[in-house]
C-alpha cells in the first residue's frame, strides 16, 4: 500500500500551528494532546495497520516554515512483516530559517524475512534545529528472533543551506555479515543514533561533555561533532525500550536547550542587554545565562540517572 | 621513475605523514579488552578490512582514480571530497584523514610537483575541500603511473600493516604473529580489490555501528597513545 503523510507548520503569533497536512490509510496524523497546550506544535503519526507489510511504501514530507517548533511522535514500535520483495519509506524534511523540529520515533522492529530500505532526505535551512533520531532492534528478540531479517538499509542525509553536511549510510545483512558481532552490534541487540543539528550545536557538546561521564552495563554509547554545528550519539544496548528512554531524554535535553538559547538570542537581537540596560543588568544577564547552563546540566544528570534506575527496577522484577 | 619503487617508497609505514599516529578506534577496543591477543587481532583486522575499509577508504580511492582516469574537472574531486566528509562522522577520523592527505601531498610536492595534487593540496588550505588520504594517495599513484591492481592493494596493505603494528605495540602480540596475519590476510586483500569495482553504489560509506562509536569513545579515553 502507498501511503503519504504531509505536515505543514506555521509560526502564528507565539504559537506554532499545523496549516496543511494530509495522511492517507492506514496512517492518521493528529493533535498529540491538547494543540493549546504549549506555543509549540506537538502532531503523532498513528497507524491502523499492525506494521508495515510487503510492497508498502510511505512517504512522510515534513516542512516547517520561519520559526515554527514541531515535535513529532510515534505511537509504537515500526513493526516490520515478513516479506518478498520489501517495504520502504521516505522522509523528506525541509527546516526553513529558526525553526525547530524534534522527531524520535519507536525502535523499528524487523521480523524475520523483513525487507525495508529507508531515505531520509533532510535540508536544514538558515539557524534552524534539527533533533533526530533512530532505533533498530534485532527483531522479536524475546521470541529468540533475533537478526532474522533479510535486509535493513537506512540512508539519511542532512544538508546544511544546500551543502551536504551529513551522510549515515547502514546497511545490515544479516545473512552476509556477522551482524552480532565485531564492528557491528557486538553481543547487543540494539542500536541508537541522535542527531543535532544546529546553531547551538558547539555549546550543546560542552553541556554533553559535562552530563554523559559515565559508563554504563547495558548501553555503550559515543558521542562527537560530526560535522560543522551538528553532534551525532550513536549507542548499542540490550533493551529497545532503555534505549528509547535514553534517546527521547536526550532529545528533550537538546531541545530545552535550544529553547533556552533562543530566547536568550531574542533577548540579545532585541538589544535588552548591549544598549539599553545599564552595567549591573547586564552583569545579571550573565548570571542568568549560567544558571541556565547550570539547570541542564543538573537536569540531564537527574533524566540519566533516572533512564539507569529505571532499567535497574526493572531488571530486579525480572 | 619506476612506478614499483615510487609505490613502495609511498606506501612505507616510515613515509613521513604520521600515520603510526593514529589506530582509528583500535586503541579503544585494545583498552576495552576486546581485541587482546593474536587471535582477536586476526578477527579484527579481517572484518576491518572486509566490512569497513572496503566499502570507505578504498571505495573513496576506487571513486578518486575513476574521477583522475576521466580527466575530470577539479570540481568533481571536491564534490567526492565533500562527500567523504559527510561520511566520516567521528571527528577524529575526519581529522586524520586530512592531516595525513596534507602532509602526503606537502611531501610528493617536495618530489616533483603535480598539478592535480597541488590544486587538491591549495584547495584544502583554501578550505574549499576538507582533505582524506584515500584521495590524495590515489591521485597521486594515477599521476605516477602505478596500475590501479597495485596501487589498490598497497593502499589496502597500509592499512592492515597499520593495525598489525599498533597491535604489537598495544595488546601486545607479538611481531611473528603480525607479520603471520599480513601474510595470511593477502588472499583477503587479492579478493577485496578483485571486488571493488563491482561494489553496489549504494553501499558506499557503509557504517559498522559498533565501531564508529569505538572510534566516538576514544575522544574520552583517559589514557590515550594515538590520536585517533
Amino acid at each position: 500500500m502507498d501511503s503519504i503523510i504531509k505536515i505543514n507548520v506555521e509560526r502564528d503569533g507565539r504559537q506554532s500551528r499545523l496549516k496543511e497536512s494530509y495522511h492517507n490509510a492506514p496512517y492518521k496524523l493528529t493533535h498529540y494532546g491538547s494543540p493549546r497546550a504549549q506555543d509549540h506544535l506537538e502532531m503523532i503519526i498513528m497507524s491502523a495497520s499492525p506494521g508495515i507489510m510487503d510492497k508498502d511504501s510511505l512517504v512522510i514530507d515534513v516542512h516547517v516554515k520561519e520559526n515554527a517548533h514541531l515535535k513529532l511522535f510515534t505511537q509504537s514500535f515500526n513493526k516490520l512483516h515478513p516479506m518478498k520483495e520489501g517495504a520502504s519509506q521516505e522522509t523528506k524534511v525541509l527546516l526553513d530559517k529558526d525553526s525547530v523540529f524534534n522527531y524520535v520515533p519507536h525502535p523499528v522492529t524487523p521480523f524475520k524475512d523483513s525487507i525495508f530500505k529507508t531515505v531520509n532526505t533532510i535540508h536544514v535551512n538558515d539557524g534552524a534545529t534539527l533533533i533526530w533520531g533512530d532505533i533498530i532492534s534485532a527483531g522479536r528478540v524475546h521470541r529468540d528472533e533475533v537478526f532474522a531479517f533479510r535486509k535493513l538499509h537506512s540512508i539519511t542525509r542532512i544538508y546544511q543551506d544546500g551543502k551536504l553536511l551529513v551522510t549515515d549510510n547502514q546497511c545490515l545483512l544479516p545473512q552476509e555479515q556477522p551482524v552480532s558481532d565485531l564492528l557491528f552490534f557486538e553481543g547487543y541487540t540494539h542500536q541508537a543514533t541522535l542527531i543535532y543539528c544546529g546553531p547551538f550545536a558547539k555549546l550543546m557538546k560542552g553541556e554533553m561533555d559535562e552530563i554523559l561521564t559515565m559508563e554504563y552495563e547495558d548501553v555503550s554509547f559515543g558521542f562527537t561533532e560530526c560535522a560543522e554545528n551538528t553532534l551525532l550519539l550513536r549507542a548499542v544496548g540490550t533493551d529497545g525500550e532503555l534505549l528509547y528512554n535514553f534517546l527521547t531524554m536526550l532529545a528533550q535535553m537538546c531541545w530545552v536547550f535550544t529553547q533556552d538559547q533562543l530566547v536568550t538570542k531574542a533577548e540579545e537581537t532585541a538589544g535588552i542587554v548591549a544598549e539599553t540596560a545599564p552595567k549591573e543588568t547586564a552583569s545579571k544577564m550573565v548570571d542568568a545565562k549560567e544558571a541556565v547552563k547550570k539547570k541542564t546540566i543538573a537536569k540531564g544528570k537527574k533524566a540519566v540517572k533516572k533512564t539507569v534506575e529505571q532499567r535497574t527496577v526493572s531488571k530486579k522484577a525480572v | 621513475m619506476n612506478p614499483l619503487l615510487t609505490l613502495l617508497q609511498i606506501n612505507d609505514s616510515v613515509f613521513p605523514i604520521g600515520s603510526f599516529t593514529h589506530s582509528y578506534g583500535l586503541e579503544t577496543y585494545i583498552h576495552k579488552g576486546i581485541v587482546h591477543d593474536s587471535k582477536s587481532t586476526e578477527a579484527y583486522a579481517e572484518k576491518m578490512l572486509r566490512y569497513n575499509f572496503f566499502y570507505n577508504d578504498a571505495a573513496f580511492f576506487h571513486e578518486t582514480w575513476k574521477i583522475c582516469e576521466k580527466k575530470a574537472l577539479k570540481q568533481k574531486l571536491i564534490e567526492l571530497d565533500n562527500f567523504i566528509t559527510s561520511l566520516k562522522s567521528p571527528y577524529e577520523i575526519r581529522d586524520a584523514s586530512k592531516k595525513l592527505a596534507v602532509r602526503f601531498l606537502k611531501v610528493v610536492e617536495s618530489f616533483q610537483s603535480i598539478r592535480r595534487c597541488k590544486a587538491y593540496l591549495e584547495a584544502i588550505q583554501a578550505g574549499e575541500a576538507h582533505g582524506h588520504y584515500a584521495m590524495a594517495f590515489a591521485m597521486y599513484a594515477h599521476a605516477q603511473n602505478i596500475n590501479l591492481d597495485d596501487a589498490l592493494s598497497a593502499f589496502y596493505y597500509n592499512s592492515l600493516n597499520g593495525i598489525v603494528t599498533n597491535c604489537a605495540k598495544l595488546v601486545p602480540i607479538s611481531q611473528m604473529d603480525g607479520q603471520k596475519i599480513l601474510f595470511k590476510l593477502q588472499p583477503l586483500i587479492r579478493e577485496l580489490v578483485d571486488k571493488q569495482a563491482d561494489m553496489d553504489p549504494d553501499m558506499i560509506g557503509n557504517c559498522c555501528v559498533a565501531q564508529d562509536i569505538r572510534c566516538m569513545q576514544h575522544e574520552k579515553l583517559y589514557t590515550r597513545i594515538y590520536i585517533s
